[in-house]
């Protein structure tokens, strides 16, 4: 079942268009349609199965679309030692589908052996910085390729913190030689949530290290009064984001790009339809540009 | 300054055991949206945490969901959450321990099946992800000498999961999650269930086993030869070694043989 044809799985660079992030509820439509999306992204630990109906369905969508895995379970800025269980696993993807970018999220999810399974940010230290960039480097030498690293949502930020957060998320990647990852839903939600600019952020990541950007919808929730925006992936990109998205595409130029929708996933129809919309956008930049 | 381990304790000892005021201290105040209170922000983790995982139980256990209710579910499984954080960041893990705390729980009272739904539902998900194997090829058995049998070591699935209570838990299972509609009621004094579980073509494979069935296909997959299979199911019940092979075979559920290379020392 997991032999590998070695024509059409071959590593590729991905496409600069517009890719969909795959979720199972998708898995039939994909394979009886042919879905406009230049490529597909996919969580890693969703395909870790030794077999399955997901892992075969994976293979079958990978013979057909440039594929990217996405961890969100690796905790890669954990002081805890590896979970070689979890490594050996992420290696055996990216062995099974042959992915053609590799991404995780530039945060911490467990530490003394329990789990939180959410993306938890990091004080933005110099410890910090040293730990996770030398994290990275070991998940990039095991794996033997360079991984993208993902800024996150997030709802609060440590007093100790000494940094802003795209110096830290630029020093790491100068230090450990990752790309980047951009989340520009996460930089609107976390620059709303702590009372920073976006556009510093933009400005503060280094125009050759991003390889990848990330586009969602976000939700509002009243605390106290006050107000968070929560990245929950259940809704369209919002105006704000789309505007933020076109100042990314000036800065850095043809990245390819992910719709993501998480929660309360609708018909593949309408995530088409929001990569349409950053394929349009892009070619409207570029022939500006050009 | 806290060091980073020191900050990661504290915050993860808040988030599980949802205690937040000390680690509220380690919080910035401020931002855009600057009346959230630091414990505010570590709550939205802290919902996160658990919704997460109850969520996962929850696509693991639909049936004992569905038996039990929403409410009852949420608050065992937050409560199971307490005494068992996730070990793994792989949630799809979570669930390992469930239904020996649901047995736990309900050990003496009249919910006692609802922890023999909970491993029916267990053993289905392993073998949803168990590996895939191709059947086994009867040409190549036919080629072994009659003699050489009680030795042969067989091979079972990987997805092969054997399953017994004393409750009729497959039909409830199947009740509780085949349909939206409320099912029949069902007689908990109904049957007791013996069961070989296994995957054909990605689906899921019920088999009903005698005793002397289980025992072999127990045996079998425990490593022991054909001859200490056949010995372990009949002294279960009458056992009929050729016809369990052969049923075994066509269901997919004995995959692979060896021959050992020296049957005569075994």
């Amino acid at each position: 079942m997991h032999e590998r044809s070695p024509v059409s799985m071959r590593p590729e660079p991905m496409p600069a268009s517009a890719g969909i992030g795959l979720r199972a509820q998708h898995h039939l439509d994909v394979l009886s349609g042919a879905p406009r999306t230049g490529w597909f992204e996919a969580h890693s630990e969703n395909y870790f199965a030794d077999g399955g109906a997901h892992v075969e369905a994976l293979m079958r969508i990978r013979a057909r679309y440039p594929l990217s895995l996405h961890g969100v379970g690796l905790s890669l800025g954990s002081t805890d030692p590896w979970d070689r269980l979890h490594l050996e696993k992420l290696r055996r993807a990216i062995g099974r589908f042959e992915p053609g970018l590799v991404s995780e999220h530039l945060s911490w999810s467990s530490v003394g052996g329990r789990f939180a399974n959410d993306l938890l940010p990091l004080p933005y230290t110099e410890e910090a910085l040293r730990h996770s960039s030398a994290r990275i480097a070991e998940v990039q030498d095991y794996l033997g390729r360079q991984i993208l690293i993902e800024n996150v949502s997030s709802y609060l930020q440590f007093n100790s913190s000494s940094l802003t957060e795209w110096e830290f998320l630029a020093g790491v990647a100068a230090e450990s030689g990752c790309g980047i990852l951009l989340d520009i839903n996460n930089i609107f939600v976390a620059a709303h949530n702590h009372g920073y600019e976006c556009h510093d952020y933009l400005q503060g990541i280094p125009r050759g290290a991003v390889q990848e950007l990330h586009l969602a919808g976000h939700s509002r929730a009243e605390f106290e009064g006050a107000l968070l925006l929560i990245d929950t992936h259940g809704s369209p990109v919002c105006e704000a984001v789309w505007e933020l998205y076109r100042a990314a595409l000036r800065r850095f130029g043809e990245v390819p790009t992910l719709i993501e929708w998480d929660t309360d996933i609708p018909p593949i129809h309408v995530l088409e339809a929001e990569a349409d919309k950053a394929n349009a956008l892009r070619a409207s930049l570029h022939a500006v540009a050009a | 300054m806290p060091s980073l381990r020191s900050l990661q304790t504290d915050v993860m000892s808040a988030l599980l055991s949802g205690e937040l005021r000390d680690a509220a201290a380690l919080i910035a105040l401020g931002g855009a949206a600057g009346t959230a209170s630091p414990a505010r922000r570590l709550e939205v983790y802290r919902n996160n945490v658990r919704a997460n995982f109850i969520d996962s139980l929850h696509s693991s256990f639909p049936a004992v969901w569905r038996l039990v209710g929403e409410d009852y579910f949420r608050q065992v499984a937050r409560e199971y959450h307490r005494d068992n954080p996730s070990r793994s960041g792989d949630l799809l893990h979570v669930g390992r321990g469930f239904p020996a705390y649901l047995a736990k729980l309900h050990r003496a009272d009249q919910y006692r099946y609802l922890a023999d739904v909970a491993r029916l539902e267990w053993l289905c998900e392993e073998s949803l992800l168990a590996a895939e194997h191709a059947a086994l090829d009867m040409e190549r058995l036919r080629g072994v000498a009659p003699s050489a049998y009680g030795a042969l070591r067989f091979e079972v699935h990987p997805a092969l999961r054997l399953f017994e209570s004393p409750f009729p838990a497959l039909r409830i299972w199947e009740a509780n999650v085949a349909s939206d509609a409320e099912p029949e009621p069902i007689d908990l004094g109904a049957g007791a269930d013996c069961l070989a579980i296994t995957r054909v073509r990605l689906k899921l494979a019920f088999h009903r086993l005698s005793r002397g069935e289980f025992s072999f296909l127990d045996s079998l997959r425990g490593g022991d030869d054909f001859s200490e299979a056949i010995e372990r199911a009949g002294a279960c019940d009458e056992f009929d070694a050729g016809a369990a092979l052969r049923r075994f075979v066509a269901a997919q559920i004995i995959v692979d043989f060896s021959v050992p290379a020296n049957p005569s020392g075994t």
